[in-house]
């Protein structure tokens, strides 16, 4: 769901989606001081930012803007609490299920392949008159899923992992004379099951898996498994016609949608407190403004006053230094961390006698890099720290341990040079490094690159715009064993946080069907870690899970695959009269939706 | 415009500027020109400043080693907050540093290596491009003329700084590339303005003179052709140079001039624009290097055709010469 696209098209269908995040710092904890005192209820909360990709469909949109604003208007099953800690509020609770699903209480069969799931009652559509929310809608999301004129984001996530999934989608899927059909893609799904999707009754819902996974609770709270009322029969998928007749289950509904230039949502009067967990209804309506593609000129308005949140634009690098120095109380630095960037090596690289395929030379360069400086670049220990794990904090596998140590993690240019000896380096070796044009990219090339001369290696920077970084340059194989980059520092922002090594290590490190679009840029491969990786998605619960996650961590650190650099906070900013911001780390934003405007409001 | 005029100028001293019965002494034209800018203060103070800028920067190593930071050494301990902020100016670093800790003074040093030899390499190398084609376009005319100067228009029509940038991205960033791309943008408005010269000179007497007198085209080109266009030439060339300059540093802020870790003043400004809200030195120091150069260069250069062509009277130096005028 969250198509990570801080900035960029979000990724093939893998479902993670690599980041240009131009400008990102991370932090320490939650919101800053206190802000919170009493709910206020009343007026209008104005978001501004770039916008203009709007996908507001909630099966396919793959977009952090669209997920945040999905949470107004769209119900999952699952969902995440609005809490200012991030571990919670990276752990799936009931939304539009009546209780979580366990082993011990049934919900869950022993083999972990049958998920039986209740519907909570009294959620009401937006429609006229009110008509509840039953499991049928549910259903039909799964179903809704493969429609082929705009399908889910994510298929990986559902098609292979839902008994029968396969079978109903690749016909329908393949039918493009139905991409224009909104009758015959309703006659499609009405004639068609799912034989994994069951409604037993209209407040039960039965998933049956075809292998364990133990994050399949995260997968139903992604957006893309949000319900689908019957309504959606009406329009072609991703259209602004169907925008404009979206039906809310949410506190709010759209009433204006103006592509590229405004949305407008007020109050659904037909959502009421009392079936909704997780959402308020204190602002009146909430305006998003769009085409402000500067973020400097966002964080100007945020700064005056004149809109109270980004819409989609990061906190300018320019502007981090300034805000931690005078302490701002309207700065969050939010968690959980993400690994963001991280060096990765190219392991086909013909460069240097093939010196980045020896074990041995990539460990040296574990020794020789200085995380603390590469912190500082994003703003330094208030937004992040110093990472020597694949896994960063509060995500499932995550232990704390160093394989490289370091004296205050700055590197130690010694070591990395006896053991460049050791590998047959003694007078180091040149390569070359591709880094994006943008944000802090230059920044960060330069501060690895001194590291690296120190230690004795020459480093070519090799810039590549930001826009081509990932599909046209890193994801090519042909770049990769040409060896056109020896080293390069990408970016990552998993799907969902928490249990989440479906969308992390899998895309990441898994070495077989390395191929164009791949996101294991350098074709990392061993057998070990595959192996783990199996075990870790096919693992029962979430403890099992965790374990294997943790052993794949180890290998791959072992391996020397990458050099983490940092766990990297968010920044965001809002304006001084929003109180209560909670940041919802699968929308990498504030919860619209709980939130209050201080003052008379406007 | 050309030596021949100042010839003509020289050789008939007007007796009325000697009242006091001096030595009239037969003075070159280009010690008549020296002499004019000697006596202009500006263009000397412009001359001195350049070769400080010029001194500093072949000692540049020397001054790191003085200070004790090479250009890229990023100072992590005394050159950076923890926040990752750069350094005011201190003891440690006299003109401060940049959020990467390295030392702006050294860097900025380094800097002027950068672009003067960008300057002056990329402007000699355009005056020699322009001259050549200039002069044989204008020389020998018809399709020869046509092709040559048709090529020129083309070359000015190019959106250069688009097609820096896109040259950048295609083969790499680096000096040698800013080289060329600059001398390819400026050797045809060189070029252009040199046919036009040529053309006329060409039609002039003592061509005419040379040619029915047996000399060829390439002695009469060479001989009495080429050196007539010298004033123009050191003209365009000394406006050349500060135009050189600004368009590396324009080239290395949009980050497609050098690599970002060379030391260059654009790279500099680039960098500072991350930081200048809270260290006004990183972008201070380097546009003010960059100034102080630019404008050395273009006041020499205004002197340098003041003294060449003294009918083309400056704007001052008619409102004086009126008043003067007023009071007699």
């Amino acid at each position: 769901m969250t198509g990570r696209t801080t900035g960029l098209k979000a990724a093939a269908a893998i479902g993670v989606l690599a980041v240009g995040l131009a400008a990102c710092g991370g932090g320490s904890g939650g919101s800053g001081g206190s802000d919170d005192g009493k709910p206020k209820k009343g007026g209008t909360l104005k978001l501004v930012g770039a916008g203009g990709q709007d996908n507001l469909d909630p099966t396919s949109a793959y977009s952090t803007t669209s997920s945040a604003l999905q949470r107004t208007y769209a119900r999952q099953l699952f969902a995440y609490p609005a809490s200012k800690d991030p571990k919670a509020a990276s752990t799936p609770v009931p939304d539009a299920a009546a209780e979580m699903p366990t082993m011990d209480n049934g919900g869950i069969s022993k083999d972990g392949l049958t998920y039986k799931i209740k519907v909570r009652q009294g959620i009401m559509w937006d429609t006229q008159p009110a008509r509840p929310m039953v499991a049928g809608d549910f259903v039909r999301a799964f179903k809704h899923m493969c429609n082929p004129a705009s399908p889910v984001g994510a298929p990986n996530y559902y098609v292979p992992n839902i008994k029968g999934m396969q079978a109903y989608c690749d016909p329908y899927l393949k039918n493009k004379k139905l991409q224009q059909d909104t009758k015959g893609m309703e006659d499609y799904e009405n004639s068609h099951d799912i034989s994994g999707v069951k409604a037993l009754d209209d407040y039960t819902i039965q998933f049956t898996l075809t292998k364990p996974a133990s994050d399949f609770i995260s997968l139903l709270g992604m957006t893309f498994a949000s319900a689908v009322p019957v309504e959606y029969y009406k329009y072609v998928p991703n259209t602004p016609d169907e925008f404009r007749h979206l039906v809310s289950a949410g506190p709010y509904k759209i009433t204006v949608f103006n592509p590229g230039k405004q949305i407008v949502l007020e109050k659904n009067t037909n959502w009421k407190q009392d079936s909704d967990p997780l959402r308020h209804q204190y602002v009146d309506r909430i305006e998003v403004t769009e085409g402000q593609e500067s973020p400097e000129t966002v964080q100007q308005q945020l700064e005056g006053g004149n809109a109270d949140i980004s819409l989609d634009q990061p906190v300018p690098a320019s502007a981090l230094g300034r805000l931690a120095k005078s302490n701002d109380p309207n700065l969050t630095v939010n968690g959980p961390p993400i690994s963001n960037p991280y060096l990765v090596f190219n392991f086909k690289s013909p460069n240097a006698n093939k010196a980045m395929s020896k074990l041995k030379v990539r460990q040296a360069i574990e020794y020789a890099i200085n995380k603390v400086a590469l912190a500082r670049i994003y703003g330094g220990p208030k937004y992040n720290t110093p990472l020597n794990t694949v896994i960063p904090p509060d995500s499932v596998g995550y232990q704390d341990y160093n394989l490289y140590p370091t004296n205050g993690s700055q590197g130690d240019p010694a070591k990395c040079k006896s053991m460049l000896a050791e590998a047959g380096y003694p007078n180091g070796f040149k390569i070359k490094a591709a880094y994006r044009q943008a944000g802090n990219h230059p920044a960060i090339f330069q501060s690895y690159a001194q590291d690296m001369k120190a230690c004795g290696i020459t480093v070519e920077g090799v810039p590549v715009p930001q826009a081509d970084f990932y599909t046209q340059f890193l994801q090519k194989t042909d770049n990769t064993t040409a060896g056109k980059w020896d080293v390069a520092a990408p970016g990552w922002v998993p799907d969902w946080f928490g249990n989440n090594g479906r969308a992390v290590v899998s895309p990441l490190f898994d070495g077989r069907n390395w191929a164009d679009g791949t996101s294991n840029y350098g074709d990392y491969d061993s057998p070990i870690t595959n192996g783990l990786i199996d075990k870790a998605l096919t693992a029962k619960t979430v403890d099992e899970a965790s374990n294997y996650w943790h052993q794949a961590d180890q290998q791959i650190m072992k391996d020397a695959a990458i050099v983490p650099f940092m766990a990297q906070k968010t920044p965001w900013y809002h304006s001084s009269r929003v109180k209560g911001a909670t940041w919802l780390p699968i929308a990498q934003q504030f919860d619209y939706t709980n939130l209050w405007l201080s003052g008379s409001g406007s | 415009m050309s030596l021949t005029d100042l010839e003509a100028e020289a050789s008939v001293p007007p007796a009325s500027e000697e009242p006091d019965g001096r030595k009239i002494e037969g003075r070159s034209p280009w010690q008549l020109a020296w002499a004019r800018l000697r006596k202009d203060k500006a263009a000397m103070i412009s001359v001195v400043v350049i070769v400080l800028l010029i001194v500093m920067a072949l000692l540049a190593p020397l001054i790191a080693k003085w200070v004790g930071y090479a250009p890229d050494f990023g100072d992590r301990k005394l050159g950076q907050t923890v926040d990752g902020l750069p350094v005011g100016p201190n003891g440690h670093h006299v003109l401060g540093t940049d959020r990467f800790g390295r030392d702006i003074l050294v860097r900025s040093v380094y800097g002027a290596r950068v672009s003067l030899l960008v300057g002056l390499v990329s402007t000699v190398l355009a005056v020699v491009l322009g001259v050549i084609i200039g002069a044989s376009a204008g020389f020998y005319g018809g399709a020869i003329d046509t092709i040559l100067a048709r090529a020129m228009d083309v070359t000015l029509s190019f959106p250069y700084l688009l097609f820096a940038l896109a040259l950048a991205a295609g083969f790499g960033a680096s000096v040698p590339l800013t080289i060329f791309v600059i001398t390819f943008f400026s050797f045809a408005s060189i070029g252009r303005i040199v046919r036009g010269q040529v053309l006329q000179i060409k039609e002039r007497e003592f061509i005419e003179a040379a040619r029915s007198l047996g000399a060829g085209s390439i002695r009469t080109m060479f001989i009495d052709v080429i050196p007539n266009l010298i004033a123009p030439v050191t003209v365009l060339g000394s406006m050349t140079i500060p135009t050189a300059i600004i368009f590396e540093s324009t080239l290395s802020f949009l980050g497609a001039g050098t690599d970002p870790r060379t030391p260059t003043w654009g790279n500099m400004l680039s960098d500072a624009t991350q930081s200048y809200t809270v260290a006004w030195w990183t972008l201070f120091v380097p546009a003010a290097f960059l100034l102080i150069t630019t404008l050395a260069f273009n006041i020499l250069g205004d002197a340098v055709r003041d003294a060449l062509d003294p009918r083309s009277e400056r704007l001052f130096a008619a409102q004086k010469a009126n008043r003067k005028k007023k009071r007699k």
